[in-house]
């Protein structure tokens, strides 16, 4: 075990570490963002995973084509607003039951991508690390924030403007109040599914973005496994966070740094700490989150509760 | 006094009505809910809209607002005919309602709530300030910053009132307006709603299964039944027993037929006479003790309630919707756990928020509502008797269907329910026979206790007769009668022994023979 806290300890000190974490829990929260602003109006949105690979695969696709990044990422935004499409007129037109769409979404992704990697394997770019002078000097967390590929700056305009929609525009107030209570909302005279599916759509952009993203950032060769389960512990950090931006944006933190010090165990030489151990470690430690968590915040009044009009 | 006279006498021609509906219909399946109704709203005065509970005055309101669409006929707005067909729509054209249940969300703020259904830039100053101006202009005070669910009843139909007034509309309606009110909050509110009527001209509906407050309240007055209008009258005039003929159909002699309509007849003629408490001495059946419920939320539910029912009486409690009612029911159907304090049954303490403990006990409930927590509409009625207790017709973890469809058909011939039999689905029943497969399924266990939620509320005036001899005939048979209502009528009528709630507490009580309705009402209100 002394092993277990020197190896601890040379992470904690690590600039990598902090860089890697901060890479993943930027792909969460373009994800998170917009899974927020979908649950504050009532939809759990499962098939953020979909939404996530879909943008990754078509970045790669669309950078193969154009070689342009620019481009890979607008591939991104429309490959998971496609998705979105499906999961938002499914489930908030049909109305067909959302987790039902949503697992059948990832599923079905998850497959296209694979068959359509083996048999187009695309090639993809690496982004170039820009380093913003000054911010980036303070040590470990200077790099991590501010030494980094340039795509994973978008989100940093991003966070204000998603806070700024949610508590600051008309919109927003309609999202809040479908989520909370669709019948008032609908004798007010909103319309309780177009909204609900409005953010729908709008998740779709930005996981997909986020799945863009994750690409250049990260891998720079696009490989079916890229996403990886992390739209799951997208959708758990804005649980985790207590369906606020900040807490959503401390769950994405958290599931980061978690995520990336356990994978940064073997690269420092330690090998006496079992691997499948490691791969299981963000899991178990989201799962004892969400139970120590979960409890103690109230959830949008009519999360995952489908609209029918007359039904109550 | 009212103009509504001249217009019957054809004194003056008058102006196009605001609002018309012109041999308007709307079916639901096979139910007939508006029949070829007419209908005017003139401005300036408020139009009383009377009849039972399904007489069709909500869905003819829902049809004005754009909630549902007509089948047949039509509504004129000024005179010209119009196809509304969403709120949005009903805005628009100047009619706003304000909703039996809210129309509120809860976690936002007064302003905010204010805001929903409006467009353009949102703007938290402007519409502070418009909330102020409406506040004033009408005596509705209210801070726009507080949250909604911090508000009690009275101050959320101000919220709601307000709302509708912003976009100063031509039309109001008013459905059900005073169910969640107490006295002094109801008055408050058709003050209010005087000051709207004169001041600014507007036409107001006012929808009502209560006749007193019609009469108090209206101008002029409609009553529906079976979705058909059947008489019209200027209010100056109306007496009571012609109305409430014209609602029900037949001459009503009753006295809880009378409370059925909010007419508190406190003469003593015809009442059955009071009981004398029987068991106040000795052992309660039911004692609470100190109950005290928080929520999930932080809010305080319960706050140390006690009281007590004895075997053979008639315990009423009063209060006004919200103040814990709901959570005390919870309590007593082992649905909610209490953080302090404690129930007992003849003497032995019950553990409470352990799935089948009050039942076990000897409590049987008729839940506040029964599609909730009452019974399950797909399954059929002989499974709803023994959903509670398949015990008794099984063996080794096997159902005996025919034994379970006879013992079923016994009851169903015992409480009188009209179905299709022990087999016919829940959903097939009309809510009356609904609520007496409840009551069946519970008397049948020879409970010690019976508490009774709000068990008359959205049934007609045969059903609540039927609910309320059932009740008293349980009571005489020794079993402890705990009847939570807010129709105070109805606890006046069969109460041997009143209490009061407000805020989760108990805040005082009095028998039924030296009853104080005005006390009563400052009670409820909240006075101590």
């Amino acid at each position: 075990m002394g092993n277990f806290f020197h190896a601890v300890g040379d992470i904690a000190t690590n600039t990598s570490a902090y860089r890697n974490a901060i890479i993943v829990a930027v792909v969460l929260l373009f994800a998170a963002s917009g899974e927020l602003i979908a649950e504050k109006a009532g939809t759990i949105n499962i098939s953020l995973e979909a939404m996530m690979l879909a943008g990754a695969f078509s970045a790669a696709i669309g950078v193969d084509i154009t070689h342009s990044v620019w481009i890979g990422l607008v591939c991104a935004c429309v490959a998971g607003f496609l998705v979105a499409a499906v999961q938002a007129n499914m489930s908030h037109r049909l109305p067909a039951d959302q987790f039902v769409v949503g697992l059948v979404l990832n599923v079905l992704v998850l497959g296209l991508v694979g068959f359509l990697t083996s048999s187009i394997k695309p090639k993809s770019a690496v982004v170039r690390r820009v380093k913003i002078p000054l911010l980036s000097r303070p040590p470990l967390l200077g790099p991590a924030l501010f030494d980094q590929p340039w795509v994973l700056y978008l989100v940093y305009p991003l966070i204000p403007l998603v806070w700024f929609l949610i508590y600051r525009t008309r919109w927003g107030l309609e999202v809040r109040a479908v989520g909370e209570d669709p019948n008032a909302s609908d004798v007010s005279g909103l319309h309780v599914n177009k909204l609900r599916r409005q953010t729908i759509y709008l998740t779709g952009l930005l996981a997909g973005l986020g799945g863009g993203y994750f690409l250049f950032a990260r891998a720079g060769k696009f490989e079916d496994s890229l996403i990886g389960g992390r739209g799951y512990i997208a959708i758990a950090a804005v649980i985790f966070g207590g369906w606020t931006l900040k807490g959503a944006i401390a769950g994405c933190v958290t599931f980061g740094l978690i995520g990336s010090f356990v994978l940064t165990i073997p690269s420092l030489g330690y090998q006496g700490i079992d691997p499948a151990f490691l791969a299981i470690a963000p899991n178990v430690v989201t799962i004892v989150a969400m139970a120590v968590f979960a409890k103690r915040v109230r959830q949008p009044g009519a999360l995952a509760r489908p609209f029918i009009r007359g039904l109550k | 006094m009212t103009p509504a006279a001249d217009h019957r006498a054809g004194g003056l021609p008058d102006s196009p009505p605001a609002a018309e509906f012109v041999e308007v219909s709307k079916r639901f399946g096979r139910v007939v809910a508006c029949d070829h109704v007419n209908l005017a709203l003139h401005r300036g005065r408020i139009h009383g809209v009377l009849g039972e509970n399904g007489a069709g005055k909500s869905t003819l309101m829902k049809m004005l607002i754009g909630l549902i669409l007509p089948d047949d006929g039509h509504i004129r707005i000024h005179g010209e005919p119009v196809k509304i067909v969403d709120p949005i729509e009903a805005a628009r054209m100047g009619i706003a309602m304000v909703h039996q249940h809210f129309s509120l969300v809860e976690p936002l703020t007064v302003w905010e709530n204010v805001a929903l259904g409006d467009t353009g830039r949102l703007d938290p100053a402007r519409i502070r300030r418009r909330v102020g101006e409406i506040s004033e202009q009408y005596g509705l005070e209210i801070d726009p910053d507080d949250r909604i669910f911090d508000l009690t009843a009275g101050m959320r139909q101000r919220v709601e009132i307000i709302k509708c007034l912003r976009r100063d509309p031509e039309i109001l309606v008013f459905d059900e307006p005073t169910s969640v009110l107490s006295p002094a909050e109801s008055e408050f509110l058709f003050a209010a709603l005087r000051r709207v009527v004169e001041d600014q001209g507007k036409a107001v509906a006012l929808v009502s299964h209560k006749l007193a407050e019609v009469i108090s309240a209206s101008d002029e007055i409609t009553i529906m039944r079976d979705g058909k209008v059947v008489d019209y009258r200027p209010t100056a005039g109306s007496d009571p027993a012609t109305l409430a003929r014209a609602m029900v159909g037949r001459d009503v002699v009753l006295r809880r037929e009378h409370a059925a309509f909010g007419v508190i007849d406190d003469s003593g003629d015809g009442a059955a006479p009071v009981k004398q408490p029987v068991a106040q001495q000795g052992q309660p059946v039911l004692r609470i003790t100190g109950a005290s419920v928080t929520g999930r939320d932080g809010r305080v539910l319960l706050d140390g309630l006690d009281l007590e029912v004895h075997a053979g009486e008639i315990v009423g409690v009063a209060g006004v919707e919200g103040n814990g009612q709901r959570t005390l029911g919870d309590v007593l159907s082992s649905l909610c756990p209490l953080a302090a304090g404690r129930v007992e049954v003849g003497g032995q303490q019950v553990a409470t928020g352990q799935a089948g403990a009050m039942a076990g006990a000897g409590i049987a409930i008729i839940p506040e509502d029964r599609h909730d927590s009452g019974c399950v509409l797909d399954f059929t009625v002989a499974e709803n008797i023994f959903i509670a207790d398949p015990q008794r017709v099984a063996r080794r973890g096997l159902m005996n269907r025919a034994q379970m469809n006879g013992m079923a058909s016994e009851l169903i011939e015992k409480f009188d329910i009209v179905c299709n039999g022990a087999r016919a689905p829940m959903w097939s029943l009309s809510g009356g026979n609904q609520q007496r497969v409840v009551l069946a399924r519970e008397l049948s266990h020879q409970p010690r206790v019976l508490v009774a939620a709000q068990p008359t509320r959205g049934l007609d005036v045969g059903a609540i007769e039927y609910m309320s001899s059932q009740l008293r005939a349980a009571a005489d048979n020794g079993v402890g009668v705990l009847l939570i209502s807010t129709e105070l009528e109805e606890i006046l009528d069969l109460a041997d022994r009143i209490i009061v709630i407000s805020n989760g507490r108990i805040v005082g009580g009095m028998r039924r023979d030296e009853v104080d309705i005005a006390e009563l009402g400052l009670m409820m209100g909240g006075a101590q």
